[in-house]
């Protein structure tokens, strides 16, 4: 009896736990379903929802283009991360290479520095490029990218790493058997045979790359500025769109919370791979 | 088809480790043979050197007329099972066994009739479009043979394929394996480390150990006339009753006991006597032994008596593996195979007559086979 209610009360608790982390989501949703004067006034009527902040957002703030901005700039930046990774985290799992115990530690060590490290140093070389060269990296869409690629593309060959790793050696020796270069078996069985790493890896990239502010206010001005700039927009001087900024907060996740539910398996398993198959 | 040859072929891994150390071998074009030992020998290092895998240190493998010593896995035209199968998770039983075709750029209709037809000779014609992670052991070991068998190679290399598998499974498919080499007649390197494989599957039998080739021969030779001790332990099950004694000019002394074995060889041998070449009978005399039963193991069709050795036994090969504990050091192990019908209690005395043309004397230092 006693155990059972222990167990009723453990449950009650993880219900409640999951309500506070997910109240600014549910908040976020049920303020961008009210009117500026509701929420202003703190007067949610949540019965008689309104969608208008969803359909005035976009005049507001172009924020059209943020989304796009931030379509392009995080699925390239993910993409060449995943790219690269796969490529170095292969070489890492399978290759007895000088070095490699150094770019190893290497590449766990770029985790320990603070990013905002870097933004000082990037920013004036992408100040420099303009000013010296022809490379126009400041405020553009390829600028944002490499920052981003570089900057994901070390936990990305951690990820990597480990995903090849767990592939058998025979499957690939078998297809150089069967037929292949040692690029073709990469490419035909081992890149498929790692596809939930691959996954797992894009979408981490995504991720945060999606979220990313520091840099991106930094670096941009206008043409490449992506989603958290033009959030910001919709609170001005003289005015709050507070249910429009919601509703923009709403739009962004959308994307952020597909891509999470949709590989959710996937994830979990990449990032847990480091701690299991050490 | 084609044959296979190793000529003075060496393997020295980076960590200085000799794998493979001067191995000299020919599998004549059609033949089936069995590379055995235990682990860390060097077999499977000689096999996948063979496909291309592992790059030889020094020698010559030759595939038919042609050295492949520089040639890429991919243009070796040989087929390898794998111990894990090795198929691919990602595409269909037709897919995996079409692959190597695929490569080839042969045919789409060409690929689908020799697939069918590899998969109808080993009965997984209904597997086709299955992925290897919805089917048992078995029949991945049989979508693997398959994959191997539908490009026609030269030769097919074997690492250790039924291990995997469990022993009934395993009985079941080494008859397979044997009977397909004689339907398809393709040369066959064979890798295995257990010696019942080798003995009940090959034409011949290399025995190697520590990267070097002991003896190379039918399994009946090796069985009847093993080169030296570690050949004479490691093949046949129970392993050869290995034992320290003194050769005489009046035969052979195994501590109290005799036996009537003729030798010029004066002073200590190593007497190796077969646990079938010894028969109970009820009266002591020349070349009978008497023993102290240990334990009596029924097998069915017969009974092995594991009695305790006149003098202190010698361990080797496979039975380093498999020393029982439980037995005294200096008297371990003495195994007499016995028909069912004698079935004596431990601690009883049983005498057994040693067929003295069965046994085997092996010089101590030398280790290598007596001639008598």
């Amino acid at each position: 009896m006693n155990a059972r209610l222990v167990n009723r009360g453990l449950d009650a608790l993880t219900w409640l736990v999951l309500l506070v982390m997910l109240s600014p989501i549910l908040w976020l949703v049920a303020a961008s379903l009210q009117t500026d004067g509701q929420l202003s006034r703190g007067a949610y009527n949540l019965l008689e929802p309104t969608f208008t902040a969803f359909s005035r957002m976009w005049q507001t703030v172009d924020f059209e283009r943020y989304l796009l901005n931030s379509l392009i700039i995080c699925t390239a930046a993910a993409l060449c991360a995943t790219a690269f990774a796969s490529c170095a985290g292969y070489a890492l799992a399978r290759f007895k290479f000088r070095g490699a115990t150094g770019l190893s530690l290497g590449v766990v060590g770029t985790q320990l520095i603070p990013g905002s490290l870097f933004l000082l140093p990037v920013f004036m070389g992408f100040v420099w490029l303009k000013q010296n060269t022809p490379v126009a990296l400041f405020d553009t869409h390829l600028g944002m990218i490499l920052v981003y690629t570089a900057f994901f593309t070390p936990v990305a060959i951690y990820f990597m790493r480990y995903f090849f790793a767990a592939i058998p050696r025979d499957l690939e020796e078998a297809a150089m058997v069967d037929g292949c270069t040692r690029f073709g078996a990469f490419v035909k069985i081992v890149l498929p045979a790692a596809a939930p790493g691959l996954v797992a890896t894009f979408v981490y990239a995504f991720l945060f790359a999606w979220d990313e502010l520091l840099f991106v206010a930094a670096l941009t001005q206008e043409n490449a500025e992506t989603i958290p700039i033009g959030i910001r927009n919709f609170i001005g001087n003289y005015q709050e769109r507070t249910a429009q900024l919601m509703a923009a907060g709403v739009v962004s996740t959308l994307p952020v919370l597909i891509a999470f539910f949709a590989t959710q398996r996937w994830l979990v398993k990449g990032i847990t791979a480091g701690a299991v198959k050490g | 088809m084609a044959s296979i040859a190793f000529e003075d072929v060496s393997k020295v891994f980076d960590d200085g480790t000799r794998a493979v150390d001067g191995l000299d071998l020919e599998i004549a074009d059609g033949e089936f043979t069995i590379l055995v030992g235990p682990s860390g020998s060097g077999k499977s290092t000689a096999l996948r050197m063979v496909a291309g895998l592992e790059e030889a240190s020094g020698g010559s493998i030759s595939i038919g007329s042609r050295v492949v010593n520089d040639v890429a896995p991919k243009d070796r035209d040989i087929a390898m099972v794998f111990q894990s199968y090795a198929l691919y998770p990602h595409m269909s039983v037709a897919e995996n066994m079409g692959f190597a075709l695929k490569l080839q750029k042969v045919g789409k209709a060409e690929i689908q009739t020799r697939v069918k037809s590899a998969a109808g000779r080993l009965g997984i014609g209904e597997l086709l479009e299955r992925r290897p992670k919805a089917l048992s052991g078995g029949q991945r070991q049989r979508v693997a043979l398959g994959r191997a068998i539908v490009r026609s190679p030269e030769a097919f290399l074997m690492d250790e394929p039924l291990s995997n598998l469990d022993a009934k499974l395993r009985v079941e498919m080494r008859a397979y394996i044997a009977k397909l080499h004689q339907e398809l007649g393709t040369t066959t390197l064979y890798v295995t480390h257990d010696q019942t494989e080798a003995m009940t599957m090959g034409d011949r039998v290399a025995v190697m150990r520590d990267g070097k080739l002991e003896q190379v021969d039918t399994p009946e030779a090796l069985y009847e006339r093993p080169a030296n001790l570690f050949v004479a332990g490691f093949i046949g099950s129970p392993a050869m009753n290995l034992l320290r004694g003194s050769a005489f000019e009046d035969g052979v002394r195994l501590g109290d006991q005799r036996l009537p074995i003729r030798t010029s060889h004066r002073g200590d041998v190593i007497v190796g006597i077969r646990p079938e070449a010894m028969e109970p009978v009820s009266e002591s005399g020349p070349g009978v032994l008497e023993l102290r039963v240990v334990l009596s193991e029924m097998l069915g069709s017969d009974v092995l008596l594991h009695l305790e050795a006149p003098t202190s036994s010698v361990l080797t090969g496979d039975m380093l593996d498999t020393a029982d504990d439980e037995l005294p050091d200096d008297t371990t192990r003495f195994v007499a195979r016995v028909p069912p019908s004698l079935r004596p209690d431990p601690g009883s005395l049983v005498r057994l007559r040693v067929d003295p043309d069965r046994v085997h004397l092996f010089d101590p230092s030398s280790e290598r086979v007596i001639g008598r």
